[in-house]
């Protein structure tokens, strides 16, 4: 399917000649994101300046039925900006202003396409903290982050994207502007639509400018790391550090198959006879920080740590979250197909759900290693296969299938924080039920009346 | 689910393209994508493009893909983020490779390779230009290369890095390495030319071209193969003197070469070497290309100066008395640039800088042959001046 000449013509008045791409060399790279295995390649691409600009189009849209595909920098890893429709690929990364970063209230104002670091480092420069900090915070836009409620190292302590959302400006696919809460940290008129469209996953509407609230520059991070011999020895360590009352920015957890694979990678010089690696960081007054450290290091090894180490300075903390930063990596380097999934469950239960994943793993003849964040359940249980080998995959979606009924089985979750998309689709209904699903394609419907927006992911 | 394997026409090896997971890492450190904003334009859409090319989804002949196959600067800048480890430079010359064979390849570049790939030629210029020459050939342990153009272009730079490097060895009959083959859509022919200056020259090869380097390692092994900067602080010898301005310590920024930082992972040995002798300023963007690219300049022009103006524009900000280059492309790109905006800061290279603060040589000043006469710069108050005695 390719558009109509017509339709081209009236895109290309919209936002330009130059903004408007249909060869289809032009189109082929953005027939994916960061999913693995989807491929849908869209009949054209546009990149709109301005929030008049996206109503424009999106008026457009529904008028002829043509799918729109909101996308900001496609790192998503859920298949949220598949064109499998074909339609039009909706690129916001051109409204990359600041617009406002105001220290006396303690928030941001960016458009949508922005970079999560470039927010960062905005605020930063001003003594303040955006606190979500997901892992692809150098490319992720804050539109995609606030449209995935996008997580990251510190949720622990300081919450997921949707603590941080103030306010947003939207439109709506019948072309509506909206303008949703806004500067205040009180507001209950109304329906709560900016939680809403927060992890909407580009169905409901498209964000063009969010406000967000920022926190003040903590005065020193540190960070520790212990070694246990299982994985369910540092889950009661989580428990302990939780249950006396510290609350650490960061908790992340290697299980042992993540170790050997980073320490082939990187060289730390891990101990290869642990059964798990537990991260902890914290921020703050340094005095508050050293406390806390020592605190969890002495609970660590209350509950069968084999060593723990605490940073003595910034170089060597980073070099502890090394460990961290490098499973992805390391672990795409074992296989030429990386499934990288986020089943979540309540923390208490971590270690459990880590041992059915193994058991899994087993049972399906794949290989799946865990990290994630031991703070708030969050695992990334990922698998790597050869991509020739169709059998292998087969298997690995059957064992992922497996895992999140586990995870559901245990009041746990598909999805932590990459999302539904057009990947996990299929699973949604297990954790929603019947019910939950239909009142989703209602609201979608009363936002979307023509189907326009994102066809085929959440509301579909 | 769909299926989406990158198996086809046998034109990539499956393994480098399968690498990608697609994750984007790559997109802020690429200048191009910078340029666009267009996926198009960055090292991930630019690994879809060749996936479409392989699976036969897109033709040889589809003008974005050929137009992205040249856009691309070769810079490798998407290399050092990936977290995948993809090889980026390895892709883009089989792309290249491809896309550009028989009568597709730029006329330019094949006038350009069919010179250096002549090595007498190469020599007669040399010895015409008086590039450093030792009386014979010792059974030393290392070598120095010359290179084909820098041979011609900057002469002087082989004397500077013969006058910091005493005992090395000059032999005359050095032919081209081939990187510019490689980057030009004749990687064969580049890696035969690599392994015959191989064989040319014999022991360490030290090199004061960063892409030669890059590219001769790819060949002959990283420990055959150290650029100049490398082999300096590798063999411990510590610059001597000092280099001042006006009475001050000079005011020196680095630009580094793409190939060198990204693919041989060596900037800091040349920042330390400049800190040694100079003030060494940090300069926004020194680590992005610089847009010569080898070839680039040259069949891209307007996008080269693209490239080029924004880092101008933060040189001269800077308030430097030198800027300084470690491969002979990036040097003429900078001189020229500077010149063209009657600049006070001049372009040198590393050898050439280092040279002068041991006060072997005075710092090149004045036109260069081979440049069309526009023109010269005020000639800046208190030239480089050499204060002898140990560094501080
Ligand atoms: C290596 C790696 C590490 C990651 N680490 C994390 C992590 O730690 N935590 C985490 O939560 N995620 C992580 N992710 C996933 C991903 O980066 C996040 O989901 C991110 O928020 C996506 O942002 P984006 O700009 O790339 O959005 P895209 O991928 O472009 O889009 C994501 C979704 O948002 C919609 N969308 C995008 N922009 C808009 C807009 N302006 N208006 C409406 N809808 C929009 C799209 O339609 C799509 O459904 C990681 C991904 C990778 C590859
Ligand atoms: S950073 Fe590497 S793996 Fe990620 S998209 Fe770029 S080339 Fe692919
Ligand atoms: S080599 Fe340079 S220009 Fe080419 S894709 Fe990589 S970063 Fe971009």
């Amino acid at each position: 399917m390719s558009l109509d000449r017509d339709v081209v013509g009236e895109l290309e008045t919209i936002v330009g000649a130059d903004h408007v791409r249909t060869g289809r060399g032009d189109l082929e790279p953005y027939a994916r994101d960061a999913t693995p295995l989807f491929r849908g390649v869209p009949d054209a691409v546009v990149s709109p300046r301005t929030a008049e600009e996206v109503a424009a189009v999106l008026r457009l849209a529904t008028r002829t039925g043509i799918p729109v595909i909101p996308r900001g920098a496609g790192s998503n890893l859920s298949a949220g900006t598949l064109a499998d429709r074909g339609g039009i690929v909706l690129v916001l990364t051109r409204m990359d202003r600041i617009l406002e970063i105001s220290p006396d209230e303690l928030l941001a104002r960016v458009e949508a396409g922005v970079t999560t670091a470039a927010l960062g480092e905005a605020a930063a420069a001003k003594g303040l903290l955006y606190a979500p900090d997901p892992g692809s915070r150098t490319v992720s836009t804050v539109g995609g982050n606030v449209a995935t409620c996008a997580g990251g190292l510190r949720g622990l302590k300081y919450g997921v994207t949707r603590n941080y959302v103030l306010g947003t400006t939207a439109v709506l696919p019948t072309g509506e502007i909206i303008r949703t809460g806004g500067r205040l940290w009180k507001d209950v008129a109304g329906y709560d639509l900016t939680r809403l469209l927060t992890g909407s996953e580009g169905t409901l509407g498209v964000l063009t400018e969010i406000t967000v609230a920022l926190l003040p520059m903590p005065a020193t991070t540190n960070t520790g790391v212990a070694y246990f011999p299982t994985l369910a020895d540092a889950g009661r360590a989580v428990t302990a550090v939780i249950g006396d009352g510290i609350v650490p920015a960061t908790l992340e957890f290697l299980d042992a198959k993540c170790i050997g694979a980073v320490e082939e990678y990187a060289n730390l010089g891990l101990r290869l006879d642990a059964g798990a690696l537990l991260l902890f960081g914290d921020d703050g007054a340094a005095d508050a920080v050293e406390r806390n450290l020592t605190r969890i290091g002495e609970l660590c090894t209350a509950h069968r740590a084999m060593e723990v180490t605490l940073a003595a300075d910034v170089a060597r903390s980073d070099a502890l979250l090394a460990a961290r930063r490098c499973s992805l990596p390391a672990l795409s380097r074992l296989g030429t197909l990386t499934i990288l999934e986020d089943a979540t469950v309540p923390r208490p239960r971590l270690a459990e759900m880590v041992g059915r994943i193994d058991e899994i793993a087993e049972r399906y003849d794949v290989p799946i290693a865990t990290f994630g964040h031991a703070g708030d359940g969050n695992l990334h249980p990922t698998c790597v296969v050869d991509r020739q080998d169709d059998a292998a995959i087969e298997r690995a979606h059957k064992a992922f299938g497996d895992v999140f009924a586990a995870a559901i089985g245990m009041d746990g979750t598909i999805t932590g924080e990459h999302g539904v998309g057009a990947a996990k689709l299929p699973y949604l209904e297990a954790r929603l039920g019947a019910d939950q699903m239909a009142l989703l394609r209602r609201i979608k419907a009363a936002f979307d009346p023509a189907g326009i927006l994102n066809p085929g992911k959440l509301g579909s | 689910m769909t299926t989406d394997r990158v198996t086809g026409r046998g034109i990539f090896d499956p393994e480098l393209l399968d690498r990608c997971i697609s994750c984007g890492f790559c997109l802020p450190a690429c200048p191009t994508y910078a340029q666009t904003l267009d996926e198009g334009s960055s090292p991930r859409g630019r690994i879809n493009l060749m996936r479409a090319l392989e699976t036969g989804e897109l033709d040889d002949d589809d003008s974005r893909l050929r137009e992205e196959a040249s856009f691309c600067l070769g810079c490798r800048a998407c290399e050092p983020v990936c977290p995948a480890g993809v090889q980026y430079g390895q892709l883009l010359e089989t792309w290249r490779d491809h896309q550009w064979s028989g009568r597709r390849r730029p006329p330019l570049a094949q006038l350009l390779m069919l010179v250096a790939s002549r090595t007498p030629l190469l020599r007669a210029i040399g010895v015409v230009r008086r590039h450093a020459r030792t009386p014979s050939v010792p059974a030393a342990p290392t070598t120095l290369m010359l290179g084909c153009f820098e041979r011609g272009l900057y002469p002087g730079v082989s004397r500077s890095a013969r006058a910091l490097l005493p005992d090395i060895a000059v032999p005359a009959d050095q032919g081209c390495c081939g990187a510019l083959h490689a980057h030009n859509g004749e990687s064969e022919r580049g890696v035969e030319l690599a392994r015959r200056l191989g064989e040319q020259l014999p022991g360490v090869i030290v090199t004061t071209a960063g892409g030669c380097a890059a590219h001769l390692t790819t060949v002959l092994g990283r420990d055959r193969v150290h650029e100049l900067s490398e082999h300096l602080v590798k063999t411990g010898a510590s610059p001597v003197g000092r280099l001042s301005v006006g009475g001050r310590r000079a005011r020196v920024a680095l630009q580094d070469s793409c190939h060198l930082r990204n693919g041989m992972g060596v900037f800091a040995e040349p920042r330390a070497l400049i800190s040694a002798v100079a003030d060494l300023v940090a300069v926004p963007g020194e680590a992005s290309c610089c847009g010569a690219a080898g070839t680039y300049s040259l069949l891209r022009p307007r996008d080269s100066r693209r490239i080029l103006d924004p880092k101008l524009d933060a040189i001269e900000a800077a308030d430097l008395d030198y800027v300084v280059a470690v491969n002979p492309g990036c040097l003429r790109q900078l001189e020229t640039g500077l010149r063209r905006r009657s600049s006070k800061v001049r372009a040198v290279h590393l050898a050439d800088l280092l040279a002068a603060a041991a006060g072997g040589t005075p710092l090149p000043r004045g036109r260069r042959w081979t440049l069309p006469r526009i023109r010269v710069p005020a000639r800046r108050a208190g030239a480089a001046r050499i204060t002898g005695g140990p560094t501080a």
